[in-house]
């Protein structure tokens, strides 16, 4: 990787002896998407806010595009956009005067750039921003994060709140930003949402990133619970050799079976259609389950080696 | 003590409690200590009894001669401050938790409105009773060490009297936030419902027959009780009124809020609304622009609305004491020409003449009220911090040290404008009144005032940086009124200088009849700019929000 934009180094941080990170290391290249996953609490949002300077470490080194995030923070700040997790903004203030205070701030902004963000996002910028729902006020942090056009965009948690279809408009949104080569660095606890927006992922756990990589080496921790409802007694045995399934557990009912599926469910899907199928449903247990699966039940505690 | 929203409640008061408690009740202590030596002589005694009825605005004036007669008298108005800390808390009771999302978490449990609203007011008015007992108990302590007479139940009635008023208005601040979206301007509307009922209420005692308008305050039915006044006692009939207005007003405000959104108000009826306001694009360009083009001109917005309510009331004070002033001269001069112990007594000195000399002691209730102005403005520096709003504009490239600065600067040119407006109001005052007043003291007295606010909100600034909101504001308000005590009791007590010193009103002075104390002045400004350069180093090193 020539010059990452982003050069974490052995970066600490603890709050007096509580929960923080410890010696989390990475690099994000300029022009990628880069998630940044894990559970509740594992220290993402500790490692974006001293990203930010809002935080200082305790140890190690972060620099953005060859800065020090502490000491270099003001020029770092002129090329990066920000959306944190907890968005507390003057209530007091529409959208559209949060929007032009924090425009003046960076010196101006391109306002029509601006109003097609906002109407992208679908967001009605004259009501105050204490009347906003969640999602709405996390619009105007979205619309503020990207409407400098920032080298790069750090966003914590980007789509808390957002419906289905503002998903898919930040999804759009933040492939149109790698595509002009510039880098978004997203955390997140929603895999599929890390999927479908970024080309590398670090899994942060415990204050540690534990597994580093592209999606595509990363597959092998995607699991699916699948519930299959039969028409007659469910065939248990016939699932267990089935491809990617890795447990399977018959339902009181005895018609019914829950698997827990690695990888897709394309194998077990046609292992079904063998037999008469009520009903089929799927879900992607989230990140805190993965994690509970695969460390404690699969008992490999050693963190997977790193691939950059 | 989680076992109900009663008992947490209640939990969360413990401090209040005591600080309010002891707090007044150390001061009941050392008023009533103190008077022997107010009174030490024959012809001292008759100076303050023959003093009394100048200063009747302050409170009624009975049996001065007496320890209870003089505390009533003389504190009166100083005994009111315990009720700012009711008014906070009813506030905060429903429209603060609102504030802070955690009653839509409260009202998600199998209990319902009314019942979670009354366990809140039950805790407050066990709070307010504890509190009055801790007083009472004090009072009576104070009282008998200089045999004053004064009964267990007195003292304890003295105190509940103080509850009484407590809950009388902040049983109004409920009712206020009904309909405030926030909880900052429901305190801020009762606060100044408080002092114009305390206007209302002097009123009789200055202008002859108009009790009639008095007994439309409140406090004009807490004055009524006098429980330490000896052979006075307490007003049973003016107590069960006042509780009977709280009771009703707690009924209406349960009501509205079981009728009401949460998070939303309580809609006004038609006739009351404000003129419409301009349309939201309309006032976005008119905001836009001057508010919203930097931290400076956003947070000279953000305390507009208090600057304004402040100035009125401190601007208001200052011309209502010329006024005041010159209605009691005439008998004043007679009585400080024969008695050198009066001057003594109102801590007079220089050359200002009566006029001067009356008003430099009451002049010290402004910079009080500009300092406690500064400590809300302050206490919001933090608040910001705590609750995250920092943390997008420090994301902007925005260096700290700046945020802070423009920040205090903001604060800076309120408390100038503040006492810009002051000066012009007590000088027009003066003028209208034919009071003589030295223009140059009267400057210095009240624009000496603006390093005094600055160096109490550059203190909390720099608590701030390790401290969350709540306590910032309380340590500055706990600071104010040590501060306020000791400049106020202690030359009474005859404290050592050294002691005096420890008061930032020490180096304020009495410029109104000596002139500017310039040393004493830039010391305190020295201290405050001190004070915010060690409150910028550490905000430009610490951790935000954490």
């Amino acid at each position: 990787m020539t010059d990452p934009i982003i050069d974490v180094q052995g970066l600490t941080k603890s709050y007096g002896g509580k929960r923080g990170i410890g010696g989390v290391s990475f690099q994000v290249a300029e022009g990628e998407a880069y998630g940044f996953l894990g559970p509740n609490g594992a220290g993402k949002t500790t490692t974006i806010r001293v990203l930010m300077a809002l935080l200082r470490a305790d140890h190690g080194t972060a620099r953005i595009a060859g800065l020090d995030a502490w000491n270099d923070s003001v020029q770092i700040k002129r090329m990066v956009g920000y959306l944190p997790g907890e968005l507390s903004l003057d209530p007091g203030l529409t959208g559209q005067q949060i929007l032009e205070y924090f425009g003046h701030l960076r010196g101006g902004v391109d306002q029509a750039y601006v109003a097609q963000l906002v109407k992208r996002f679908d967001l009605d910028p004259t009501r105050k921003f204490r009347h906003y729902s969640s999602g709405n006020k996390r619009k105007v942090g979205l619309v503020q994060a990207f409407m400098h056009r920032p080298r790069l965009v750090v966003l914590d948690e980007p789509t808390s709140g957002l419906d289905p279809l503002n998903q898919q408009e930040f999804g759009r949104l933040v492939a149109e930003v790698r595509a002009e080569g510039r880098t978004v660095f997203l955390s997140s606890h929603i895999l599929s949402e890390v999927e479908q927006t970024c080309t590398r992922v670090a899994i942060i756990r415990d204050g540690k990133i534990v597994r580093e990589g592209g999606l595509a080496e990363l597959k092998d921790i995607k699991l699916h619970e699948v519930t299959i409802a039969f028409a007659e007694a469910a065939p248990a045995a016939a699932f267990n050799a089935v491809e990617g399934v890795e447990r399977v557990e018959a339902l009181p009912d005895g018609k019914t079976l829950r698997l827990t599926v690695h990888g897709g469910v394309d194998a077990v899907i046609k292992a079904a259609a063998q037999h008469p199928v009520l009903a089929f449903t799927t879900h992607e247990p989230s990140l805190d389950d993965i994690f509970l699966r695969y460390y404690q039940t699969e008992r490999s505690p050693e963190p997977v080696p790193a691939h950059v | 003590m989680f076992r109900s929203v009663y008992l947490k409640t209640l939990r969360d008061y413990r401090v209040p409690i005591l600080g309010w408690g002891l707090g007044m009740g150390a001061l009941m202590l050392t008023i009533f200590t103190a008077f022997p030596s107010v009174v030490a002589t024959p012809e001292a005694r008759a100076s303050v009894v023959a003093l009394g009825p100048s200063f009747a605005w302050i409170a009624e004036p009975i049996k001065l001669d007496t320890p209870g007669g003089y505390a009533t008298w003389k504190y009166g108005l100083t005994l009111l401050v315990v009720v700012l800390w009711p008014i906070l808390a009813h506030t905060g009771m429903l429209r603060g938790e609102e504030d802070r999302g955690s009653m839509n978490v409260l009202l998600s449990l199998p209990r319902g409105r009314v019942r979670v609203a009354l366990e809140k007011v039950a805790a407050m008015w066990t709070a307010l009773v504890l509190m009055a007992v801790i007083i009472g108990l004090m009072a009576y302590t104070g009282a008998a060490k200089v045999n004053a007479g004064l009964s267990l139940p007195d003292a304890v009635l003295f105190g509940v009297n103080l509850a009484v008023i407590g809950a009388f208005f902040g049983s109004l601040g409920l009712v206020v936030s009904q309909f405030t979206q926030e909880r900052r301007p429901a305190t801020g509307i009762t606060s100044g419902l408080l002092l114009v009922f305390i206007v209302i209420d002097m009123v009789h005692r200055v202008i002859p027959n108009t009790e009639w308008l008095s007994r439309l305050s409140p406090v004009y039915y807490f004055n009524l009780s006098k429980p330490l006044v000896p052979g006075y006692g307490p007003n049973p009939g003016a107590m069960a009124f006042l509780v009977a207005m709280a009771a009703v007003m707690v009924a209406g405000g349960v009501w509205l809020f079981s009728r009401r959104d949460i998070g939303g108000v309580v809609p006004l009826p038609a006739k009351l609304h404000l003129p419409r306001r301009a349309s939201q694009s309309e006032r976005s360009a008119l905001q836009g622009g001057w508010s919203l083009r930097s931290v400076y001109s956003r947070s000279l917005a953000v305390i507009a609305a208090p600057t304004f309510w402040w100035t009125l009331a401190i601007a208001g004070l200052g011309g209502w004491m010329v006024v005041i002033v010159k209605q009691a001269e005439v008998q004043l001069n007679k009585l400080l020409q024969g008695s050198p112990l009066m001057q003594q007594i109102l801590h007079v000195g220089g050359s200002g003449g009566t006029s001067a000399t009356i008003l430099s002691s009451l002049f010290i209730f402004l910079p009080l009220l500009l300092m406690a102005f500064a400590v809300t403005q302050a206490s919001r520096w933090a608040a910001d911090e705590e609750d995250g709003r920092l943390e997008l504009v420090l994301s902007t490239p925005q260096p700290r040290l700046s945020v802070l600065m423009a920040r205090f600067a903001a604060l800076a040119t309120a408390t100038v404008v503040i006492a810009l407006v002051t000066l012009a109001v007590t000088v027009v005052a003066s003028g209208a009144e034919g009071v003589r007043i030295d223009d140059g003291n009267l400057s210095a007295a009240i624009l000496s005032m603006v390093p005094m606010g600055l160096l109490v909100a550059a203190l909390g600034y720099l608590f701030a940086g390790w401290l969350r909101a709540a306590f910032d504001t309380g340590l500055l308000s706990f600071l104010l009124v040590i501060w306020f005590f000791i400049s106020f009791v202690g030359p009474g007590l005859s404290w050592p200088e050294a002691t005096q010193r420890l008061s930032a009103f020490y180096y304020y002075g009495t410029p109104l009849l000596n002139g500017l104390p310039v040393w004493d002045t830039v010391l305190v400004i020295a201290v405050a700019a001190t004070a915010l350069a060690l409150a910028a180093a550490r905000f430009v090193r610490k951790d935000i929000a954490v």
